[in-house]
């Protein structure tokens, strides 16, 4: 409404408003960027992991102290676990998803050196891992049980003929495939390199590493148990087991045979997650704190000048309400100029948004900011300037007109 | 057009409590140019607060043409501000940031007026002080004379009823005062109703009455029998030539 003469008297006092609006273009442009980094953590930390109700599948830990009979302890282990009320399936596995550690291969679409080789996670499984996991089978069938294989890795140099691949791995070895049935990947690219036919294609397992690239899609799970002294029995829990079922589980592997076997901890894939993820969490809370700092700054800058306009002006603000300015017409003006000022701040904030976006993206792999969030952050931060500049101007409103006879 | 009845005003603050006006009663007619003296503290500014709506009172009756406005919102009140009333102060209270034109242009603002009436009446209002060629100074650009006109013309581009003007010629020099003063005997003899308070004798002197205010009571309506009043037909006198 009275836009040009706010504008011309707001050029008329520039330095304070220029401070303020480059406050705010500055405000801007980090919090954008640190809200975009901060979905963006969130989000990686966020990714399903393949299993079913993480909450309620544990991942047991064990090492044995004196390894005579590794596979029958370990059979013992499992019938033990299984009898444990509660427990609604065991498995036994070299590595689980989100655990951190174990083992992974190049695999390849040829046995040639020119045959470009995909890393991917190794999982081995006893034949009741992906059910226990909760990981859906998509494409194929399962594992028949005569097909898994017991290798001594001291003995026994062998791999499976088959193996189940993940969706994630499926696409990145036969891009133009509709299906990858019966297809044969090689455990590397030389001509030794051994073949695994595939029989079915899972959804999705989380790698133990949980990587941030693509890569954390690539698993190949072999029909096998591996009798090394350290692995993962998985358990399963049912929906209405017990709250101390933990500790029967550590119990009942320290009733078997104490000095043969030690755990080294017991965690469901819900603490693993949140494990894994703590530094995103971290880097997201960080953010946060710096970008709720920066806006409470802005926001007291706000309310800091606007109080002092205010004081300053007394006198005009008692003659312009005698000259006929309602409460309205007051905070209204304060209103105007405060989105002038923030106008300007967020317009060049859009510019150093980009700048410092493009800073990112060659540090992090971040892609370019989106538009709809730029737009929520203009609005963000125009309401907060509006929010900020509110309580001085229902101050202001609230002068007497008498101030204009007044000396003050 | 003016009329109070026992109006009463009281600042109260954590320590004191000051009766600015007392029991106040007098009458205004339409087309009078009236002088309030007093001594200083006597309550002229309480008075001219009061009647020009800047400020509220605790007692009595006060009716601005016609109209009751003791119980009125402090919206109604800003609109009766805007549109019946004109304001010229001792400091001429100019906005220092807008120039002239903008200045003037202020009342018309906020009361709604189209742009291009908004045009016509300030450049025929600053016409009518002088000062049409102005438009673009500052008010710091302007002697003090000249930004009481702007003032002048500020309150006359909202054609009011009534203009309130308090010590309007206390922050200039005597030419300029007098030019200011033949200025508003100007306005008055066009038709507008003219209360100006002043603790100048000589100016009170070429008005058509004066109303002494004592310790928060006007204590007598003073017709000056040597000016040319008519109490019943104002406009008749205003419309005689301007005193001088
Ligand atoms: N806002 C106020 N708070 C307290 N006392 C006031 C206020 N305004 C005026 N007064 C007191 O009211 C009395 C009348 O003041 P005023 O109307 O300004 O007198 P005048 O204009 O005749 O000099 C004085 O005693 C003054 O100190
Ligand atoms: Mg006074």
């Amino acid at each position: 409404m009275e836009i040009r003469p706010i504008l011309s008297a707001l050029m008329r006092n520039k330095t304070g408003a220029l401070l303020i609006a480059a406050q705010i273009a500055l405000t801007f442009a980090i919090t954008i960027n640190a809200a975009y980094v901060i979905r963006d953590r969130l989000a990686i930390a966020a990714r399903p992991s393949g299993v079913d109700d993480e909450q309620r599948v544990l991942a047991v830990r064990y090492t044995m102290n004196s390894p005579q009979n590794i596979d029958a302890m370990a059979q013992r282990d499992l019938r033990s676990l299984q009898a444990v009320p509660g427990v609604e399936s065991v498995a036994i596995t070299n590595q689980v998803p989100l655990g951190g550690g174990g083992w992974s291969g190049s695999f390849a679409v040829q046995n040639r050196r020119e045959s470009p080789s995909v890393n991917a996670g190794m999982v081995f499984d006893d034949g009741h891992l992906l059910p226990t996991l909760g990981v859906k089978l998509v494409e194929g069938r399962y594992f028949r049980p005569d097909e898994i294989l017991v290798i001594d890795p001291n003995t026994s140099r062998d791999n499976p003929p088959t193996a189940l691949v993940t969706r994630g791995l499926a696409k990145t070895l036969f891009p133009n495939e509709a299906s990858v049935l019966g297809k044969t990947v090689y455990l590397g690219n030389t001509a030794d390199s051994p073949a695994l036919q595939i029989i079915g294609v899972v959804d999705h397992i989380e790698t133990p590493w949980a990587q941030t690239s693509e890569r954390h899609l690539n698993s190949v799970i072999f029909p096998q148990r591996l009798l090394q002294p350290y692995n993962y029995y998985v358990v399963r829990l049912r929906a209405d087991a017990a709250p101390d079922t933990r500790q029967q589980i550590l119990d009942t592997l320290a009733r078997n045979e104490p000095d043969r076997v030690t755990t080294r901890g017991l965690e469901s894939i819900a603490d693993l997650r949140a494990k894994r993820y703590r530094g995103e969490y971290a880097v997201a809370g960080l953010l946060l704190a710096v970008t709720v700092f920066l806006l409470i700054v802005t926001a007291s800058g706000i309310v800091g000048m606007a109080s002092l306009w205010v004081n300053l002006r007394r006198k005009q603000i008692g003659v312009r309400r005698a000259l006929g300015a309602t409460r309205a017409d007051i905070v209204r003006y304060f209103i105007t100029e405060n989105l002038m000022i923030s106008g300007t701040g967020v317009v060049a904030g859009l510019v150093a948004a980009q700048l410092l976006n493009a800073l990112l993206l060659r540090q992090m792999s971040l892609p370019p900011l989106p538009w709809g969030g730029l737009a929520f952050g203009v609005v963000a931060l125009l309401l907060l300037g509006v929010g900020s500049v509110l309580g001085p101007a229902m101050r202001a409103s609230r002068l007497s007109p008498a101030l204009a006879t007044r000396s003050i | 057009m003016l009329k109070m009845e026992g109006v009463q005003k009281i600042y109260r603050t954590d320590l004191v409590q000051t009766h600015a006006l007392r029991s106040l009663s007098l009458e205004v007619e339409e087309g009078e140019f009236v002088a309030v003296t007093g001594p200083s503290g006597s309550g002229k500014t309480t008075f001219l607060n009061i009647a020009g709506l800047l400020e509220t009172f605790d007692g009595g009756r006060y009716t601005l043409d016609g109209k009751d406005v003791s119980r009125l919102s402090d919206r109604e009140r800003s609109k009766i501000r805007n549109v019946k009333i004109g304001f010229i102060f001792q400091s001429f209270n100019l906005i220092p940031d807008l120039n002239v034109y903008d200045n003037v242009d202020v009342p018309l603002r906020y009361r709604g007026l189209a742009s291009g009436e908004r045009d016509r009446r300030i450049k025929e209002a600053l016409e009518r002080v002088g000062l049409a060629s102005r438009l673009k100074h500052l008010p710091s650009q302007l002697s003090g004379g000249q930004q009481q006109r702007v003032a002048i013309a500020r309150a006359l581009a909202g054609s009011p009823r009534i203009l309130f003007a308090d010590e309007p010629t206390g922050n200039l020099d005597s030419l300029m005062a007098r030019e200011v003063m033949n200025m508003l005997e100007e306005i008055n003899a066009q038709g507008t109703t003219i209360v100006m308070v002043t603790h100048d004798p000589e100016l009170a002197r070429r008005m058509h009455r004066n109303i002494h205010i004592m310790d928060g009571q006007a204590s007598d309506f003073e017709d000056r029998s040597d000016a040319p009043v008519d109490r019943i037909a104002p406009r008749a006198a205003a419309a005689a030539p301007a005193v001088g």
